[in-house]
Formats: structure tokens, C-alpha cells, sequence
């Protein structure tokens, strides 16, 4: 099997956030609200990491 | 005998009730660590160990497909160590990665590297489960 970077990221923030969704909400909703945000913030943070350290790959 | 007054009988039962509900607590913590949402499944709570079985299973087969590093016993540092302790969280799925990856880890890609944390990220995410499970069997969380 074989994963780009933005693959493997899509995956871990996609499974991890359902995780934290399904435990720390107890109504669907709000289950779903806080996965949507999770993702969100997580892929927010990985591009800005990414970005952050293009320069030092140069 | 008055109206809402603790007899010594009715505290015996407070009291038995508590130690049974301590037990069973530590039963579904240790069964959600041995096979992941079994801790939530005791407690009736099937969405939750649904989605920690698949969350946690998910990881494993990546892992194991990205031929991700499964740390052993045999660890040559601390952090080969704080690896094993990590890939030992996923209880009973431990084995299943060790079965699953019949041709051995390759760090040399980006994608081994993927899968090594993949079975560690799924490792801690079982514990919390766990953990999460224990804490509802002893009635602080919801």
C-alpha cells in the first residue's frame, strides 16, 4: 500500500477525529459538529505545519 | 425508625453497591483495553464501540499495510520502548498487527514512518477508550 503525505494526514485526522467525536459528544449532533471542527482544525494545522517547514527542505 | 435516616443495613448495601460498581469498572476499562469498544459494548453504549472497534482497527490494517514498524519486547532504547508500551495499548489488535505484517517493517519510506505512528496514534486512542470506559462504569463521565 502506498500513501502521498496528504493521504496518510487525510486518513490519521479522519479516523482520529471520528474517535474523539463519538467519545467525548454523547447526542449525534453535537457528534457531528465536533467532527467536522476536529477535522477541520487538524488539517488546518498539518498544511500550516507543512508550510512552515517547506523553507528547511530546501 | 424516622423518615430518611441512613440505617447501618441500608449503608452496608451503599457500600456493596460502590465495591461492585468499582469492579465492574475495572472489568470494562480492562475489557475496552483487550479488545477495543468492548469496554463501551459492557456498558450498552454501541455508536461509542462501533466507532472505537473501527477507529482503532482501521489504524491496525493501515499500519500493517503501510508495513509500519511493530515494536517488540526485544527494544534497543527508550524510545523502541515508549513504542512498545504505545502498540501495547492496542490490546488484543497487538497480535493482529504482528500476524497481519508477515513481511516485516520498511522505514525507508515516508509510508513505514505513516504506519508506525498510525499503530501508535491507535495504541493511545484505545487506551483513552479504555480509560473513558472506566471512568462512565464509575459514574463521572456521561
Amino acid at each position: 500500500m502506498k500513501l502521498t503525505h496528504l493521504q496518510g494526514m487525510l486518513l490519521f485526522a479522519v479516523i482520529v477525529s471520528v474517535a474523539f467525536g463519538f467519545m467525548s459528544r454523547r447526542r449525534p449532533l453535537d457528534q457531528v459538529k465536533y467532527i467536522v471542527w476536529s477535522l477541520f482544525l487538524f488539517l488546518l494545522v498539518g498544511i500550516a505545519v507543512g508550510w512552515a517547514m517547506y523553507p528547511l527542505s530546501r | 425508625m424516622a423518615e430518611g435516616k441512613i440505617t447501618p443495613t441500608m449503608e452496608q448495601g451503599m457500600e456493596q453497591r460502590k465495591n461492585g460498581n468499582e469492579t465492574y469498572a475495572v472489568v470494562c476499562g480492562v475489557a475496552g483495553w483487550l479488545v477495543p469498544g468492548l469496554g463501551h459494548a459492557l456498558l450498552r453504549m454501541w455508536g461509542r464501540a462501533a466507532a472505537c472497534f473501527l477507529c482503532v482497527g482501521a489504524l491496525v490494517v493501515l499500519s500493517a499495510g503501510l508495513r509500519g514498524n511493530v515494536f517488540t519486547s526485544a527494544a534497543n532504547d527508550a524510545f523502541d520502548r515508549l513504542g512498545y508500551i504505545a502498540d501495547l495499548g492496542t490490546g488484543g489488535f497487538y497480535l493482529v498487527a504482528r500476524t497481519l505484517e508477515t513481511d516485516g517493517p520498511d522505514v525507508s519510506k515516508a509510508g513505514g514512518d505513516y504506519g508506525t505512528r498510525f499503530l501508535a496514534t491507535a495504541g493511545v486512542l484505545n487506551l483513552l477508550a479504555a480509560l473513558h470506559a472506566y471512568e462512565i462504569a464509575r459514574g463521572r463521565k456521561a
